[in-house]
C-alpha cells in the first residue's frame, strides 16, 4: 500500500526533526510571560463556539484580562500546515479523537504544562501529554420519537439493522468510523471484540443496511435536522446534536446503547507565541463547575470527577459519561483507526461508488 | 557609432519594456500565488522518487471513476447555468435602469449568504416533505415525493444555483458590449428577430458564454460542500477525495498528485471550451 | 411620392421630439434633413426606418400604410452613423445578409453581393473582416450592403461624420452618383448644411420637432421662410428694422426701399456676407452706411470683415479677391459699407 508506506516515511521525517530540536522548558520557574491583547481559539464552531465562550472564555477573560478569539472548523491539515510553516495562528485548538495520537507523532503539539494545568484529579483516560481532554461525546441512534413510542425504538445496532421490525428511512454518517463497529455490533460482535476490526465482515453487513440508508450524512447538522424534517426516522448522530432537540421539545429522541464513545481533546500548535496562556486556558477548563454549566447546555461533559454533582439531576441520565450510559457503550479504539484509517476510507469510497 | 535609426527603434524599445513594467506586478502576484504553489504541489507529488502516486491516480478505477463523474457533473452544471442563465444576461441587457437594478439585487444576494447556508436552504426546500414535495403533492400533482435530494439532481440544483452569476454577468458583460445598431441593422435587412439573434447577437456574445462556461466548469469542479451535503453521499467530486486526502490522512503527495491531475484536466477542457467557442463565432 | 410622412408625433415623457412632421419625398430624389442636434432629425429616420412607432401620424412607402410595420417589412436599406457592419462576417457576408434573409437562390446571391462590391469599388475585398478595411471602405461596404437588395428607400444617418475632410468629399460625391445611377428615392441625415447644399435635390430643414422649410438648396439660401433657416444656412447678416411706406429703417443704413406690398410694422432682412462691399466699391451702392473694422480674417478666395457700424450694430462682409489684390482693410480703419436694396430678402417669419 503506497498510502501507509507513505505516511510511515512522512512520520520518520517529522520524528527527525523532533529529536532534532532541543526541548525547551515550558516556563518551568519564574513571572508569567506578557500579556497578548487577545489569544485565538480554534474549535467547531456553532453552538458549541457559545458554550465555550459562556462556560470557560468569559472566565479566562475575567481572570487574565485577555480576549479570546474564536475560529472555526476544526482542520488537522491546517494545523499541520500552520505548524510546518512556524508561528501558528491558534493557541489552542480543538482536534478530533482520533487525530490526537498522530498529532503527537508528528510532534504538532506542546506537552501539557502540568504544572500549570492540574490533572490530578482527572481519570487516566483525561490525561494525556500533549492533549487537554477536554470532554466525553458519543455517536448514538437517534429516532423520531412520535414513530417509535413509548420505547419502542430499536435498541442497539442489530435493531438498527432489522428493517422489518423498525421500518423508514435511515441515515448513517458517510464514513468509515464508528459505522465499521455499528455493523460489527449489528452482526453479532460481543463489544469487547470489535477490535481489530473485520473489515470484510463489517462491509458484507453493510451492504445488507445500505439499500435502506436514504442519506449518508457529512456534517453533524444533517442528521438533526433530517430528523425533525423527517426525511429519515433513524440516524445515527452526536449525541449532543440529539440533546439539543430534546430540549426543544422536538419529536427526536437518542439511545446510547452501543454508542461509541470518543474524547474531544483541545491541544496548543506547536510554535504558538502565547503557549503559555493557552496552558493558563486549559486551567481554566479544568474548572468542573464550569464543565457543569458546559454539561448542562451541550451534554458534552468534562472529565473532571466532581462535574456530575454540579448538574441538575434530570440532566445526568443524558450525559454519556453518566456511569449507566458508560456501561451500555463503547470507547472507540484511535490506534486502529489512527493505523488502519486510510484503508479503511478507501475501502469506503469504492464501497459507494458501487451504485446500489 | 549608431544611426539616428537605431536611436529611434531604442527609444521605441525602450517604451516597450515601460510598458511591459506595468504589467509586472500582476505577473509577479500571479506567480506568486499561482505558479510556485503549483510548482510545489507537482513536487509534492512525486517528492518520494517514483510516479508511484501519479499511477495510482489515473490508473486506479476509483479515482479515474471519479475524475470522470465529476468532469461529468462539472459539465452538466455548466450547461445547465447556460441555458438558465443566457436568457437571464439577454433579458438584463435590454431592461430599463430599474429592471437591472432589480435583476442585479436578485443576482447578487445569494453572495451575502455563505455557500453552507444556502445549501441548507435546499436542504429544506428539496427534502422528501420540504416546500417543493408539499407544494406538489397539496397540487395533487404528485402521489410520492420525488427524490429531488440526496443524488444527482440535488447536488446539480444545488451547484447552479451557487453558480449562476459566473454565467450571467459574462454573458450579460458581453452582451453590453455589442453595439445595439448591430441588430437594429441586421432587422432593417430583413431579419426577424430570431435569426438577427442567431446570426449577429449570438455569434458576438461568444467570448461572454466562452468565459462563462469556463467560469463555472473550473469552479464546479472544485466544489465540495454542495455535493457532499445535498448529494446524500452518493456524489462524490474528485475535490472531495483531494480534501479527504489532505485534511484527513495528510497524504499530501498523493493529495498533490490527484491536484495536478485535476488541474490538467481542466486546463484541457478549458482549452476545448475555447477552441469550440472561436470555431462556433466564425461558422 | 414614394415616401410620404403625414403628422408624425413623437413624444418621450414630457419631451416632444417630433411635433407634427409632414414631408412627401419623390421616386428617385435625393432629401436632405438638416438640423442641429436634438432638432429630431434622427427620431424621424428611425420613425421611416420602423425602429419608432410614432404617436400620433402614418408613414407612407409608395402608396402603403408601412406605421406599424416591423422594420424588416420595409424594405429600406440604411447605413448607419458607425456603418454597423457585422464584425464577425466578412465584407461579402455582411453584402449578403439582406439577400440571404430574404432567401435568394444561392448563385443570385454571389451574382449580386459581386455587383454590389464592384458599384463601391471594393471588387476582391469580400473574403476581408470589417475591421481590416479604412474608415471610408467600411462606409462604402455599409452603402453596398443598403442597396444590394433593390430597396424602396434609402436612409443614410450622418454618414461621414467620422470620416476627415478629404475623404468625406470624395464620399459625397460617390454617394450621390451611386444614387443617381440606381435612381434610389435617399433620405439624408446631417447637421452639416455645406454637405446639405453639395448633395441635395431638396433640403429640409427642421429644429425644435419640426420641419422649418422644405425646399431646393439654392431657394432655400436665397428665401429662408423663417430667421432660423436663414441663420443655420450659410453666414448671414439679419437686420431688425420697421417698415412704413415701403421703406424700412435700419440702424446704420438710414432707410432701405422694401418689395412692393410689404405691410407696416416691425421686419426681419436678411443681408447675405457676399452681397456687402466697402471702401471705394460701396460708393455704387444705393444703400450706404460707415462702420469700423474689427476683424480681419482672409480666406484665399476671400476675406471676411466683422464691422461695427456707426449707427450701431455689427455686420459680416464677405468680399472676393483676387491673387494680386491688397487686402481690401485694416483693422480699426473706418470705412464706408453699401449694397444693393435688391439683394435684401425679407424672411417671411422673422
Amino acid at each position: 500500500m503506497t498510502i501507509l508506506t507513505n505516511r510511515r516515511g512522512l512520520l520518520r521525517a517529522a520524528g527527525g526533526i523532533a529529536t532534532a530540536g532541543l526541548p525547551l522548558p515550558a516556563f518551568a520557574q519564574g513571572s508569567p510571560p506578557p500579556k497578548p491583547d487577545r489569544i485565538v481559539v480554534n474549535a467547531s464552531g456553532g453552538g458549541m463556539a457559545t458554550q465555550l465562550r459562556r462556560s470557560y472564555f468569559a472566565e479566562f477573560e475575567r481572570l487574565h484580562g485577555i480576549r479570546v478569539v474564536d475560529t472555526s472548523p476544526v482542520d488537522f491539515g491546517k494545523l499541520r500546515a500552520m505548524v510546518t510553516s512556524g508561528n501558528p495562528e491558534w493557541t489552542v485548538t480543538e482536534i478530533g479523537g482520533q487525530d490526537v495520537d498522530r498529532a503527537k507523532e508528528l510532534n504538532l503539539l506542546e506537552p501539557i504544562d502540568t504544572s500549570i494545568v492540574d490533572l490530578s484529579r482527572y481519570p487516566a483516560a483525561g490525561r494525556n501529554s500533549h492533549a487537554f481532554i477536554g470532554s466525553a461525546y458519543s455517536t448514538v441512534l437517534g429516532f423520531r420519537s412520535d414513530v417509535f413510542r413509548d420505547g419502542s425504538h430499536p435498541k442497539g445496532w442489530a435493531e438498527f439493522w432489522d428493517v422489518r421490525r423498525f421500518p423508514g428511512a435511515r441515515s448513517l454518517r458517510n464514513h468509515p468510523v464508528d459505522n465499521l463497529e455499528f455493523a460489527l455490533l449489528a452482526d453479532g460482535v460481543p463489544m469487547d471484540q470489535i477490535y481489530p476490526i473485520d473489515m470484510d465482515r463489517a462491509f458484507r453487513k453493510l451492504d445488507e443496511i445500505r439499500p435502506h440508508i436514504s442519506v449518508w450524512w457529512s456534517t453533524g447538522a444533517q442528521p438533526a435536522q433530517m430528523l425533525v424534517d423527517r426525511e429519515v426516522v433513524l440516524a445515527t448522530g452526536w449525541n449532543g446534536r440529539f440533546f439539543e432537540l430534546a430540549r426543544r421539545n422536538a419529536p427526536v429522541g437518542s439511545e446510547f446503547m452501543q454508542g461509541s464513545l470518543k474524547s474531544s481533546a483541545y491541544g496548543i500548535p506547536r510554535g504558538t507565541r502565547q503557549a503559555y496562556w493557552g496552558q493558563q486556558l486549559f486551567q481554566v477548563m479544568t474548572n468542573p463547575r464550569l464543565q457543569a454549566m458546559y454539561a448542562t447546555e451541550l451534554s458534552y461533559a468534562g472529565l473532571h470527577p466532581d462535574t456530575a454533582s454540579f448538574v441538575a439531576e434530570d440532566i445526568r441520565p443524558l450525559l454519556p459519561t453518566a456511569p449507566v450510559n458508560l456501561e451500555r457503550q463503547f470507547w472507540l479504539n484511535v490506534g486502529w483507526w489512527t493505523e488502519n484509517g486510510a484503508r479503511a476510507q478507501e475501502r469506503w469510497n469504492r464501497w459507494m461508488l458501487q451504485r446500489g | 557609432m549608431s544611426s539616428p535609426g537605431d536611436s529611434r527603434r531604442t527609444t521605441a524599445r525602450r517604451r516597450e519594456t515601460a510598458l511591459f513594467l506595468l504589467a509586472v506586478p500582476a505577473l509577479l502576484l500571479l506567480g506568486i500565488i499561482f505558479a510556485w504553489p503549483v510548482l510545489r504541489l507537482l513536487a509534492m507529488s512525486v517528492e518520494d522518487g517514483t510516479l508511484a502516486n501519479f499511477e495510482k491516480a489515473t490508473l486506479d478505477e476509483l479515482y479515474l471513476y471519479v475524475l470522470f463523474d465529476s468532469v461529468k457533473i462539472a459539465a452538466m452544471v455548466m450547461a445547465i447555468c447556460l441555458l438558465v442563465a443566457y436568457p437571464v444576461a439577454f433579458w438584463l441587457s435590454r431592461a430599463g435602469r430599474w429592471g437591472v437594478a432589480l435583476g442585479m439585487f436578485a443576482l447578487l444576494l445569494p453572495f451575502w449568504t455563505s455557500v453552507l447556508v444556502r445549501t441548507y436552504a435546499w436542504l429544506v426546500l428539496l427534502g422528501r416533505n420540504g416546500v417543493v414535495n408539499r407544494w406538489l403533492r397539496d397540487a395533487g400533482l404528485i402521489d410520492a415525493p420525488l427524490p429531488l435530494l440526496h443524488n444527482t439532481s440535488g447536488v446539480l440544483i444545488g451547484m447552479v444555483h451557487v453558480l449562476l452569476p459566473y454565467m450571467v454577468f459574462p454573458i450579460y458583460a458581453s452582451l453590453l458590449r455589442i453595439d445595439p445598431d448591430l441588430s437594429r441593422a441586421a432587422e432593417g435587412l430583413g431579419a426577424p428577430a430570431w435569426r438577427s439573434f442567431l446570426r449577429v447577437t449570438f455569434p458576438l456574445s461568444l467570448p461572454g458564454v466562452s468565459a462563462g462556461c469556463a467560469l463555472v466548469f473550473v469552479l464546479s469542479l472544485g466544489f465540495f460542500i454542495t455535493p457532499a451535503l445535498l448529494g446524500g453521499g452518493r456524489v462524490i467530486m474528485v475535490s472531495m477525495l483531494i480534501e479527504q486526502q489532505v485534511r484527513e490522512f495528510l497524504d499530501w503527495p498523493f493529495a498533490a498528485a490527484l491536484s495536478t491531475v485535476l488541474l490538467v484536466a481542466t486546463l484541457a477542457i478549458y482549452a476545448l471550451i475555447g477552441r469550440i467557442t472561436r470555431g462556433a463565432r466564425h461558422a | 411620392m414614394e415616401l410620404s410622412v403625414k403628422g408624425i408625433v413623437r413624444r418621450f415623457g414630457p419631451v416632444t421630439a417630433l411635433g407634427g412632421v409632414d414631408l412627401d419625398v419623390a421616386e428617385g430624389e435625393f432629401l436632405t434633413i438638416l438640423g442641429p442636434s436634438g432638432s429630431g432629425k434622427t427620431t424621424l429616420l428611425k420613425t421611416v426606418a420602423g425602429f419608432e412607432i410614432p404617436d400620433e401620424g402614418r408613414v407612407l412607402l409608395g402608396g402603403e400604410d408601412v406605421t406599424l410595420a416591423p422594420p424588416r417589412r420595409r424594405d429600406v436599406g440604411m447605413v448607419f452613423q458607425n456603418y454597423a457592419l457585422f464584425p464577425h462576417m466578412s465584407v461579402a457576408q455582411n453584402v449578403a445578409f439582406p439577400l440571404e434573409m430574404r432567401r435568394r437562390p444561392r448563385d443570385e446571391v454571389k451574382r449580386r453581393v459581386i455587383e454590389a462590391l464592384r458599384l463601391v469599388e471594393l471588387e476582391g475585398y469580400g473574403d476581408r473582416l470589417p475591421r481590416q478595411l479604412s474608415g471610408g471602405q467600411q462606409q462604402r461596404v455599409a452603402l453596398a450592403r443598403a442597396v444590394v437588395f433593390g430597396p424602396r428607400l434609402l436612409l443614410l444617418d450622418e454618414p461621414f461624420g467620422a470620416l476627415d475632410r478629404k475623404l468625406r468629399e470624395s464620399l459625397q460625391l460617390e454617394v450621390r452618383r451611386l444614387q443617381r445611377q440606381l435612381r434610389l428615392t435617399t433620405l439624408f441625415i446631417t447637421h452639416d448644411q455645406e454637405e446639405a447644399l453639395i448633395m441635395s435635390d431638396r433640403i429640409a430643414v427642421m429644429d425644435k420637432g419640426r420641419i422649418e422649410q422644405v425646399g431646393a438648396p439654392g431657394d432655400l439660401y436665397a428665401h429662408p421662410a423663417t430667421r432660423f433657416v436663414a441663420d443655420f444656412l450659410g453666414e448671414s447678416n439679419l437686420l431688425d428694422g420697421s417698415a412704413s411706406a415701403g421703406h424700412a429703417a435700419i440702424p446704420g443704413f438710414g432707410a432701405v426701399p422694401l418689395p412692393a406690398g410689404q405691410p407696416d410694422g416691425g421686419v426681419t432682412l436678411l443681408l447675405r456676407p457676399e452681397a456687402l462691399r466697402i471702401a471705394a466699391d460701396a460708393a455704387a451702392m444705393p444703400c450706404r452706411g460707415q462702420g469700423k473694422v474689427l476683424e480681419t480674417v482672409f480666406l484665399g478666395q476671400s476675406a471676411k470683415l466683422r464691422m461695427a457700424l456707426d449707427g450701431g450694430g455689427e455686420v459680416l462682409a464677405r468680399l472676393p479677391l483676387r491673387p494680386s489684390d491688397p487686402p481690401p482693410a485694416r483693422e480699426g480703419e473706418t470705412v464706408a459699407v453699401g449694397f444693393a436694396p435688391e439683394d435684401l430678402h425679407v424672411v417671411p417669419r422673422g
